[in-house]
């Protein structure tokens, strides 16, 4: 017997293994061994392998070796210390290996088997990725963990730079625990039995042009893949209007790989696969931006019945319709969420929020979102801070005297809660221009009046009228129409 | 009918064919002009084959010449309900797709979706005259669209308006037949069918 070595798994048992380096037939082998100077133990085996209790400090070996008769011809003595022990953790086992075909990301899920090992101790995982017929080597990825005596299932993503439809995907994992207090040699696990997740290749009638309808972001690679029946051949892919190289994944899968890819038209950009036999597939891809956070977020009220949200939207993110920019506006006081209708194809952007009773502050939080990314923008709001109140309507001008009159006039909203300040131009031919301002308190849809004296008599007048809050100014409404009109003679 | 009515009926009869005729030759010249349209906002190669497409009537037809007019009426009143429908879910689709990105290809659909419709309705009207009646539409509600891949819509698409080109062309002429034998009479005559030249 030769070359004895001993492996644990567990720290607790071992597994000793010997060769025998004569060629003569032989039978059993005895195996005895002394732990920790205890007495020893004996036992016959025709493998040339035993389990058995991993010393404190050493153990010594005597194997004999049986001739096919019973006699026994051979007798060898070892002494294994700790250090000639080799620690390797058992190939760990994968729980699951889940595709998310939407995201053609790949979920895997293992077990650490914490249990079996004392607490605290470091685990380093590998994990690697294959793929195609021909199981490729994609990726081979690290992952850190500590054990923590408890077996505990790990989670792990993986996105694959290509459709996971396109081919077979596999999956193995394999790990190395660091024992510091292990004084012998430490090596990584075995890898686990590989997990798989079929690709459309493998599926009888699986073909079709993948991703189908996708959206990416301007500058992203992106690989398509042809899948087809057997037997049929893919004669050229194009993207857009240009043929790209063809990359075989197997014999039902081939796939052409789009680098940078630049804003595509609203209706996308079509993606081609020619097959013998006039066979033809076609996806679709929209190439845009994710939203841009809006700027200059302002939010106001004209009538104390809607406020008004604008703000700037930024660069335009090139998709439309269904995978166009959505908005909504959430006011966090409330609760109350509203969402937007907005035409990418203008400028200004619009969205109205009801004024809710009794709520004087708004706490806004503009939600923006498209198939690539998301944003938002929020804004802090004092309503009475910011009335632009609706332009004054039905100014009329009625006389008191040669030298006043009185105008009236109606503001379509709701006012009651705050004072308006009103501002009145009055032009004539004589004189210089003149602002007279006046402040009043609000009314609800109501006519407002004011008296202007100290006019000069048989005197043809232009009266216009504009009204913002008094007591917090924020912005002038627009003027209302011109009213002219001729004082009484004196 | 009185010895009057005939004339009229006759004079009637050509006068809704000639209008047929010169509808279906704008029908004819507008769905060219979509078609570019439409190859060129959807990013499609002009070139592109498209198999027959589920649920579009065929303009080519077997022993065209033997038709009678009834016949050619009933024909074309199926083929143009069909392209009634199909051109209302291309445009639900465009407006789904493209939104307010689109200020070319959907009015250009809206416009031969009107003119589809008035043909339809000249074609009843014909049909009237032919003392025939045109059948009534089947349910109220049109097929749902099959699902289909984003590029499998722009293909249906395409090949709906090629085929409404083809039957613009069979309209003209299946009117011209009418026009020459008035209305309610049946034809015999050799057994030459429609075929159409591919248009692209």
């Amino acid at each position: 017997p030769q070359n004895l070595k001993c492996v644990t798994h567990n720290l607790r048992k071992m597994v000793c293994t010997w060769d025998i380096s004569s060629k003569r037939r032989h039978g059993q082998t005895e195996f005895c061994y002394t732990i920790d100077d205890v007495i020893p133990k004996c036992f016959k085996t025709k493998e040339k392998k035993v389990e058995i209790p991993v010393p404190g400090s050493s153990t010594t070996v005597k194997i004999t070796t049986y001739s096919i008769s019973g006699t026994a011809f051979a007798t060898r003595h070892f002494e294994i210390h700790k250090k000639d022990i080799s620690f390797v953790p058992l190939a760990p086992r994968i729980l699951s290996l889940t595709p998310d075909f939407s995201t053609s990301t790949l979920t895997l899920k293992w077990s650490d088997n914490g249990s079996a090992f004392p607490y605290g101790l470091d685990a380093s995982w590998e994990i690697e990725i294959l793929r195609k017929e021909t199981m490729e080597d994609v990726t081979r990825e690290s992952y850190n963990s500590k054990l923590t005596h408890e077996d505990i299932i790990h989670s792990w993503n993986w996105k694959s730079d290509m459709p996971l439809e396109c081919t077979s995907h596999y999956a193995r994992i394999r790990h190395y625990i660091n024992i510091t207090q292990f004084d012998g040699h430490k090596d990584w696990s075995d890898w686990s039995p590989v997990e798989v997740v079929p690709g459309k290749d493998t599926e009888p009638s699986g073909s079709g042009l993948f991703p189908q309808d996708t959206v990416v972001a301007v500058g992203s690679n992106v690989t398509f893949c042809c899948v087809h029946e057997e037997g049929r051949q893919v004669q050229r892919m194009s993207y857009g209007a240009k043929d790209y190289p063809l990359i075989r994944l197997s014999s039902r899968s081939s796939a052409i790989r789009v680098l940078n890819a630049s804003a595509s038209d609203a209706s996308g950009t079509n993606i081609v696969c020619r097959m013998s036999e006039n066979g033809m597939d076609g996806t679709v891809l929209f190439v845009g931006y994710g939203p841009d956070t809006p700027e200059d977020l302002s939010c106001e009220t004209s009538n104390f019945v809607i406020i008004k949200c604008t703000w700037k939207p930024g660069r335009a993110s090139g998709l439309y319709g269904v995978r166009g920019t959505k908005y909504s506006l959430i006011e966090s006081i409330s609760g109350k969420n509203v969402s937007c209708e907005v035409n990418e194809m203008k400028k200004e952007r619009v969205c109205g929020f009801p004024v809710l009773a009794d709520q004087k502050t708004y706490s806004f939080v503009l939600g923006v979102s498209n198939p690539i990314g998301q944003t938002e923008a929020s804004l802090l709001v004092d309503l009475n801070q910011r009335v632009n109140p609706e332009t004054p309507e039905k100014l009329t001008v009625s006389e008191n005297s040669s030298t006043s009159v009185r105008l009236r006039w109606f503001i379509n909203g709701s006012f009651a809660e705050i004072r308006l300040l009103c501002q009145i131009e009055i032009s004539s031919a004589h004189s210089e221009q003149k602002l007279h301002n006046v402040s009043m308190p609000g009314g609800k849809f109501s006519t407002y009046t004011a008296q202007l004296n100290a006019l000069h008599p048989y005197t043809k007048y232009r009266f216009r009228v504009r009204c913002s809050a008094a007591d917090h100014f924020w912005r002038w409404s627009d003027w209302s129409g011109t009213e002219e009109h001729t004082t009484l003679e004196a | 009918m009185a010895a009057a009515d005939i004339p009229s009926a006759a004079l009637r009869h050509h006068d809704l064919c000639s209008r047929g005729i010169r509808l279906a030759r704008k029908m004819r010249s507008d769905v060219t002009d979509l078609l570019d349209i439409y190859v060129e906002r959807q990013g499609l190669d002009a070139s592109i084959s498209v198999a027959a497409v589920d649920g579009v009537p065929a303009a080519a037809a077997e022993r065209w010449a033997e038709q009678s007019g009834t016949q050619r009426l009933l024909d074309n009143l199926a083929a143009y309900r069909a392209f009634r429908t199909l051109l209302a879910q291309m445009l639900e689709e465009q407006r789904e797709q493209l939104g307010d990105a689109d200020a070319e290809l959907g009015p250009a659909l809206a416009a031969v979706l009107l003119q589809v419709s008035a043909f339809a309705y000249h074609l009843e009207e014909l049909l009237e005259l032919e003392s025939r009646g045109a059948p009534a539409e089947e349910g109220s509600e049109p097929p749902a669209p099959p699902r289909l891949s984003l590029f499998e819509q722009k293909l249906r698409g395409l090949g709906v308006l090629r085929e409404l080109a083809q039957w613009a062309v069979r309209s003209v002429r299946d009117l011209r037949q009418l026009a020459k034998h008035g209305p309610g009479t049946t034809l015999e005559g050799s057994g030459t069918a429609l075929g159409l030249p591919e248009s692209q």
